[in-house]
């Protein structure tokens, strides 16, 4: 499924109509370049969880956790890779310890290292077109 | 006289203070020891909760023992930084902060590292800052413009809604091939570059709220370099692309903290947190918030404006002897999201320090022997 949108907002609202499919456990990569969308995508999707808490751009900490207050996904925990460059690293993360039915996973930049302690269920590609107009391509990941 | 012991391990800086404030309300540091990691993370480029953690509980106890008496004599209150912060480099903190409170039976005052920020300000001699008091916070993670309209009492007036400041630097600095920490690397190189060379966005400069967003200004380097992919190597090319980008996030944070100071006329004005460091927002800072307007400003020295537990204790100093800042130590805990704007011992179950008091006499009837089951 791919979709078009040409402001903040529609980001916000193609991530709040995906958001009614979660339903806790999910760990979703999300691909792209620097200011294609990512973090705008997770803000809508934290927003239609019922977070109270704005969320903000994870580069700096790395890992951000919000609560939520739907009725089955308790928390999304929101990271970036970008920095990582070894798969050993991660394990500082302690993703593992993370990862249950009542929180949802979303990882920037998953491609920069070769293992990945917790994998994703489905992807999200954002392709910067023009300033104001980005495609959103969603795929589910089937586990051979 | 009153001495708070304050412990700040919401990031990557493990940090303890003793802080003393006398009777005519001058604050006056008696010991700051900061433990930085900073050397830990560069090889991750930038800092990882969990080894934060980590090293925070490696340095914490051999500090204590180290700078503060085993009985805690002398100290009247504990103050922690509560949040906000990284999740498990909080947790080190509040817990180490909780256990003294309740084994030396003093009041835990939790306090949000914003605040800490804010009274980094009041550290300095001869200073104190007029109410009401206009604070620009910038840092790695933060980037809030704060009322402070007397202590304790705070109103968030902008903030960012994407990226903070420090981490456009990093970024910028990751696309120039700098390393890792980005904002000094970047205002290095931008020393001697044209500020005006190249136009990068302003974000929401028109817009009337005091919000900032600087998403935009990065993606637009990243393009911008991909462009100009042919020039990356040359020397004046990057001082020129560094020294403009500079100049696009201290315009927006000094414009915007100049419309602050015309909506809201407060008497004072101060800049806190770790950007605080860069020589062109603090020389702007001073002309364009304080000279233009006859505002008193004030900016912190480094060691005061990156991360501390000085600035903790400060604010602690103005929260003892009120108990509706005191929190129980059984019952605080870090939260990673916790607002400045809202009341911080609130935010907690209610204070009930008095009750915690009794319980732990009744634990500790037999001084000097710890109970084995609590």
């Amino acid at each position: 499924m791919t979709y078009e949108s040409h402001s903040t907002e529609q980001t916000k609202k193609i991530a709040a109509d995906f958001s009614k499919t979660l339903h806790g456990g999910e760990v979703i990569a999300l691909i792209g370049d620097l200011g294609s969308g990512k973090t705008t995508f997770v803000q809508g999707i934290a927003e239609a969880l019922g977070s109270t808490v704005r969320v903000k751009s994870p580069t700096f900490a790395i890992m951000h956790e919000y609560p939520v207050t739907h009725t089955l996904i308790k928390k999304i925990v929101h990271l970036d890779l970008y920095r990582f460059k070894q798969s050993v690293h991660l394990e500082a993360l302690a993703l593992e310890d993370e990862k249950n039915d009542h929180t949802v996973i979303f990882l920037e930049w998953p491609n920069m290292v070769d293992y990945l302690p917790a994998q994703p269920t489905q992807t999200i590609t954002f392709t910067y077109k023009t300033e104001n107009e980005r495609t959103i391509e969603m795929k589910e990941i089937s586990i051979i | 006289m009153i001495r708070i012991l304050g412990i700040e391990t919401s990031c990557d800086e493990t940090a303890l203070a003793l802080v003393t404030k006398g009777g005519a309300g001058e604050l006056s540091v008696e010991k700051n020891e900061v433990l930085s990691q900073i050397i830990i993370h560069k090889e991750y480029g930038g800092v990882v909760p969990e080894v934060a953690a980590r090293k925070h509980l490696e340095a914490i106890f051999p500090m204590l023992e180290h700078e503060i008496s085993n009985e805690g004599e002398g100290i009247d209150a504990i103050c922690v930084t509560a949040g906000p912060g990284l999740p498990p480099a909080l947790r080190i903190g509040v817990e180490v902060a909780k256990t003294l409170s309740w084994l030396w039976q003093k009041p835990l005052i939790p306090v949000s590292h914003m605040e800490g920020h804010i009274y980094a300000n009041w550290l300095m001699e001869g200073i104190k800052p007029g109410f009401p008091c206009l604070a620009l916070i910038v840092s790695g993670g933060h980037t809030e413009l704060i009322l402070m309209r007397d202590h304790g009492k705070f109103e968030r007036l902008g903030e960012t809604i994407d990226d903070a400041a420090g981490e456009a630097f990093d970024k910028a600095a990751h696309m120039l091939g700098l390393p890792y920490p980005g904002g000094s690397n970047i205002a290095k190189l931008a020393e001697c570059g044209n500020p005006h060379a190249y136009d990068f966005p302003r974000a929401l400069l028109k817009d009337p709220n005091l919000n900032f967003s600087f998403a935009g200004l990065k993606t637009s380097l990243l393009y911008f370099l991909r462009k100009h992919e042919s020039e990356i190597t040359n020397e004046k090319f990057r001082k020129d692309v560094a020294a403009s980008y500079q100049e696009a996030i201290v315009e927006v944070l000094i414009k915007k903290t100049a419309r602050a100071v015309a909506q809201y006329r407060p008497k004072s004005a101060i800049l806190a947190g770790g950007v605080a460091a860069n020589t062109i927002l603090r020389q702007r800072f001073l002309k364009e918030i304080g000279e233009f307007n006859k505002l008193p400003v004030s900016i912190p020295p480094m060691a005061y404006a990156t991360d501390n537990a000085a600035m903790i204790a400060a604010a602690g100093c103005f929260r003892f002897g009120n108990e509706a800042n005191y929190t129980n130590p059984l019952i605080l805990f870090a939260n990673p999201n916790l607002d400045l704007t809202v009341d911080v011992a609130s935010s907690f179950a209610p204070s009930v320090f008095a009750k915690a008091t009794t319980d732990k006499l009744e634990l500790r009837q037999d001084k000097g022997n710890v109970p084995t089951a609590i």
